[in-house]
């Protein structure tokens, strides 16, 4: 079947071409000395110096290759859906790309990355915090090389909480009567801002409430759902509270990153949850009207007890293309970049959580910014995204949590259907 | 008052309705446009950018090099105009006012085609483009832009030449004028409103596509209008203002294409017509 | 639409039919082949592809037939069953308003004797702007905390506390809506102002004469002369609305819920963030059978009324 298809696309292309022209086909791979290139394709990484700086690092400790940079789009799904028409139908390039945590498995799956640990040794993934490398695995083979992660932080306005002599909240309750205290006060319109829109980023939110409860989105042995339970129940009919006692704006059903992260900025709100990025964010004097007065901490929980509560694994591996012609190079270029030379400078110039154990716990690292220094005090969690229908399961969670956010359905209503909605995709039958 | 100055008013006013509906939404895009990052997350929002910075139209230009993205739309959306009115002239005069057989299955055919979606074609069409050794190059989007608005401007060049009277080609076929002639001197002289729209949809449509634009051609060289906005910013920052002054400056020469086009077709074409 | 007696019948008096007809070809061929050349093989193998099970393997697809079992799954599927129904009822509710606005506003612009041109500029700049920009603009606008829409409403009076406008469903269909009609009303109106260009003036001028009505003109002379064109522009703007996109994927990712869910949007997210190219096909390939069926209703019930004003 393979073939017929391959002899159409080919035929009609020589009917295009105006016949006569030779076949591109795969070229032979020549052994000539000089250096060779390969393509990167990453979107841009906390603005536009980092990608390069790195390139022209690398560059100079290996002149016999180069890295040829391509800037994928901001927007992870445009960037995944580029990324997979390309390499699906056998293009070489990129050779290497930059990719979500979440996409190993389906990736794998799919052939769309090179199983990396049958090209690199063992002890290369013994560099890496913990945790990483079981997140980038798909039945026990590793796709790709954590490149720098991220997690969920509260960031908070420590000017506010000074002046109503409020400690930092350790849990959910705490958060919400703080919040009660200072808009009573008026010393700020909203108390906490977060991401609950229908995408990706309400599935990261939901996972810490969720598994702070005591709620898993599937059963043990990944083979059903389980979210439909009293701990779920619990997380959501909470998250729908911080609504209706308007210590978030109803508009938070809205928000993404940028919009909870434009109204902490105005200084509209005192606390939010963000990723890493939102510190550099909130203390850039272009950016913020609240430079200097911000704090961050680990996220509260549910019972003081169980302090700090979940952040959820966010952040990016690096990918090989699996019919890349530079397989080597690509290699060469991975081990470099999660190397502690590419991720001190990572961390240090562009404040990067990075994913090398060693420079994470190095102390002139934790002393860059307070995010740095709370990363090893975070509990993390990840998204169940061990599976190929991982975008399935997320959708079913992301639409059904923001319909019971907005008030159209009820908590118990909105966690039976997405009950339903992923065991459907379990079963290969959802949409 | 007589009847005449009342219908003015009421004229005068509806323009005034639908320019203030049309601008507001763009002005509110522009004005943002003008405004600092932290101006954007202020409530109630300042109606007037205060103070003024052109901080972001230096960053669309300086850092994102939105020139080369301006430069690549021109290229592709002009040769794609020029080259779907000339096809779709010829073949609108055709399935129009000449006997072809299956007229009404091409018709419909053509249809399909430009309602099938893109999502579907994308991928077999990136594989025709690979094969082909296109991938990075104008005309990577040029043809097939010109292949998926042909079937509109077909349509719509279609429906303007049936409405032209017969009584001049017929004419000009008993005195021995050729296809071309016919076309050239009398079909489109008489079709300036139809070439106009038709134009104009094209062009249009290849400014803004962006899809292909962006899984075809993934070298800075060859990028478009749509995929240079898409790559500002960085992930979890959208930046408004950078985006609304690049797109301000992209809508920039669509308004003065539309005039000189417009003046262009309507004299330029109309001077060999004999109008009556 | 062909209304006019077709130039064979009168032509055949003059030279044979075969001369037009060999150049009827030559004209037709070159733009027919350049459509076929490109499109024929990705709409093919996109359909034939919706009767598979499609495995990306590492060389490439591996299609396995599966006859029309994606497409008994789409069906049966309550997600589908809702894109379908909400798609229906976006595209008559976007077409027919804008239908009424655009020739309102067609009609304003031909009345128009100074600064037509600057209008036309004018009205094209929401139809020229990328949708995808179109969309951010107005989900800055739409923002429920700092959108400026809410400002004005507040500060005249009509609202005193911010609305979510994406928020809850049927809000946020109808903010879509508007951001659609806002964008797209320009498109309707262009082409019925290109077709009212096309009324030969005299026609007025002896309606005038007789005395007749604004009215009375509008509805005996132009509607019945402007309606192939009516048709061509409800045609197009039903083909473009059937395929709405941008808009919910920018402005509510579909949300809040589902409620924002496109036929195209579901497509694209089964297509290229599930990767399952077969189920995704299907939604294509079944998508374009219900809007090639709407629109040859819309061509036939249109042909009915222009043979009937006709007569």
């Amino acid at each position: 079947m393979k073939k017929t298809v391959l002899a159409m696309v080919s035929g009609l292309a020589i009917v295009l071409a105006g016949c006569g022209q030779s076949q591109a086909t795969a070229p032979v791979a020549k052994k000539t000395a000089g250096p060779v290139t390969i393509v990167w394709t990453a979107s841009p990484i906390a603005g536009l110096g980092v990608r390069k700086t790195l390139i022209s690092l690398f560059e100079k400790s290996h002149p016999n290759i180069k890295v040829k940079l391509i800037t994928a789009p901001t927007s992870t799904n445009t960037d995944k859906a580029a990324l997979t028409t390309q390499i699906s139908s056998g293009s070489a390039t990129p050779d290497v790309y930059m990719g979500d945590v979440i996409w190993p498995a389906q990736f794998a799956h799919a052939h769309l990355a090179l199983d990396l640990s049958h090209h690199l040794p063992s002890s290369f993934w013994s560099r890496f915090a913990p945790g990483l490398v079981q997140g980038a695995s798909y039945k026990g083979q590793v796709y790709g090389a954590p490149f720098y992660m991220d997690s969920g932080f509260l960031y908070y306005r420590k000017d506010l909480l000074a002046k109503a002599h409020l400690p930092v909240p350790k849990t959910w309750a705490q958060l919400v009567s703080d919040s009660e205290t200072l808009q009573k006060d008026g010393l700020v319109k909203y108390g906490f801002v977060w991401q609950g829109n229908t995408y990706e980023g309400l599935t990261c939110d939901w996972m810490e409430y969720m598994t702070d409860a005591g709620g898993t989105v599937l059963n043990a042995a990944g083979t059903k759902a389980a979210i439909d339970s009293p701990a779920s129940l619990k997380a959501l009919t909470f998250m729908r509270s911080l609504i209706t006692s308007h210590v978030s704006p109803a508009a938070v059903t809205t928000f993404e990153e940028p919009q909870a992260m434009a109204v902490f900025d105005a200084g509209k709100s005192a606390f939010l949850r963000n990723w890493d990025y939102a510190w550099a964010n909130s203390n850039s004097p272009t950016d913020s009207k609240v430079v200097g007065k911000v704090g961050v901490a680990p996220l509260p929980t549910f019972s003081a007890s169980n302090y700090p509560g979940h952040s959820t694994i966010g952040g990016w591996n690096i990918y090989v293309n699996p019919h890349s012609q530079h397989i080597p190079q690509d290699l060469t270029f991975i081990k470099w970049i999660t190397g502690t030379q590419a991720q001190t400078v990572l961390a240090t110039k562009f404040s990067e959580i990075p994913t090398n154990y060693a420079v994470q716990k190095n102390p002139a690292v934790r002393k860059v910014n307070p995010v740095l220094a709370t990363v090893s005090h975070v509990r993390l969690v990840a998204r169940p995204s061990n599976t190929p229908i991982y975008p399935k399961v997320s959708q079913a969670i992301y639409s059904n949590i923001n319909a019971a956010l907005n008030g159209s359905v009820s908590p118990s209503v909105a966690l039976k259907t997405t009950q339903t909605q992923i065991n459907q995709a379990i079963s290969q039958n959802g949409l | 008052m007589n009847a005449k100055t009342v219908r003015r008013f009421w004229i005068g006013f509806w323009v005034i309705i639908v320019a203030l509906l049309t601008i507001a939404p763009l002005y509110w895009m522009i004005a943002t446009s003008f405004k600092n990052y932290f101006d954007l997350g202020a409530f109630p929002p300042n109606l007037f950018p205060n103070p003024v910075t052109l901080v972001n139209y230096q960053h669309a230009f300086r850092l994102y090099h939105f020139q080369i993205y301006i430069e690549n739309s021109m290229i592709v959306s002009v040769t794609t105009t020029l080259l779907v009115l000339f096809f779709g002239s010829l073949a609108g005069y055709a399935l129009g006012r000449l006997p072809i057989r299956g007229r009404k299955v091409i018709m419909v055919a053509l249809l399909m085609i430009s309602v099938f979606p893109e999502i579907a074609v994308i991928s077999p069409l990136y594989m025709i483009m690979r094969t082909l050794g296109w991938l990075n190059s104008y005309q990577a989007l040029i043809v097939p832009y010109t292949a998926f608005n042909l079937p509109f401007a077909i349509w719509i060049l279609r429906n303007y030449f049936l409405s032209i009277p017969y009584e001049m080609e017929e004419a000009a076929r008993i005195d021995g004028a050729s296809g071309w002639r016919i076309i050239f001197q009398v079909i489109l002289p008489q079709s300036t409103p139809g070439l106009f729209t038709a134009g104009v949809f094209t062009f249009t449509a290849a400014w803004t596509e962006f899809l292909m634009a962006l899984t075809f051609n993934s070298i800075p060289q060859f990028r478009t209008i749509p995929v240079g906005i898409a790559l500002f910013g960085a992930q979890f920052v959208i930046p408004y203002g950078t985006i609304f002054a690049a797109s301000t400056i992209a809508v920039l020469p669509i308004a003065f294409g539309v005039i000189i086009f417009r003046r262009a077709v309507v004299s330029g074409l109309t001077q060999g017509a004999v109008k009556g | 639409m062909a209304i006019r007696v077709s130039l064979a019948h009168r032509m055949q008096r003059h030279r044979p039919t075969r001369y037009l007809v060999s150049q009827g070809w030559t004209f037709a061929l070159p733009g027919l082949l350049i459509i076929l050349a490109i499109t024929i093989f990705p709409v093919l193998y996109s359909i034939f592809v919706s009767f598979n099970h499609v495995a990306i393997t590492s060389s490439g697809f591996k299609l396995s037939w599966v006859g029309v079992r994606n497409y008994r799954t789409i069906f049966s599927n309550s997600l589908y069953q809702y894109s379908l129904v909400f798609t229906v009822i976006y595209t008559v509710v976007t077409v027919l308003v804008e239908l009424i606005l655009g020739m309102g506003v067609a009609l304003v612009l031909n009345a128009l004797s100074r600064g037509r041109g600057f209008m036309l500029a004018l009205l094209l700049l929401p139809w020229s702007l990328v949708t995808v920009i179109s969309a951010e603009m107005w989900s800055y606008i739409y923002n429920g905390v700092y959108g400026v829409l809410n400002a004005i409403l507040m500060g005249v009076g009509l609202l005193n506390h911010p609305v979510t406008w994406l928020g809850t469903p049927i809000l946020a269909i109808i903010s879509m809506m508007v951001a659609d009609i806002w964008k797209t009303t320009p498109f309707v109106a262009i082409i019925l102002l290109a077709g009212l260009q096309m009324i030969a003036g005299d026609l007025y001028e002896a309606a005038d004469i007789d005395g007749a009505s604004a009215g009375y003109k509008f509805w005996r002379i132009t509607v019945p002369l402007l309606r192939p064109t009516i048709a061509l522009s409800v045609l197009f703007r039903v083909l473009q609305a059937f395929g709405l996109f941008d808009l919910p994927f920018v402005l509510t990712g579909g949300g809040p819920g589902h409620a924002t869910e496109s036929l195209a949007l579901l497509g694209y997210q089964v297509m290229f963030q599930d990767l399952n190219m077969g189920r995704g096909a299907a939604i294509a390939a079944s998508t374009t059978l219900i809007v090639l069926l709407a629109s040859l209703v819309v061509l036939r019930v249109f042909r009915a009324q222009v043979e009937e004003g006709a007569s």
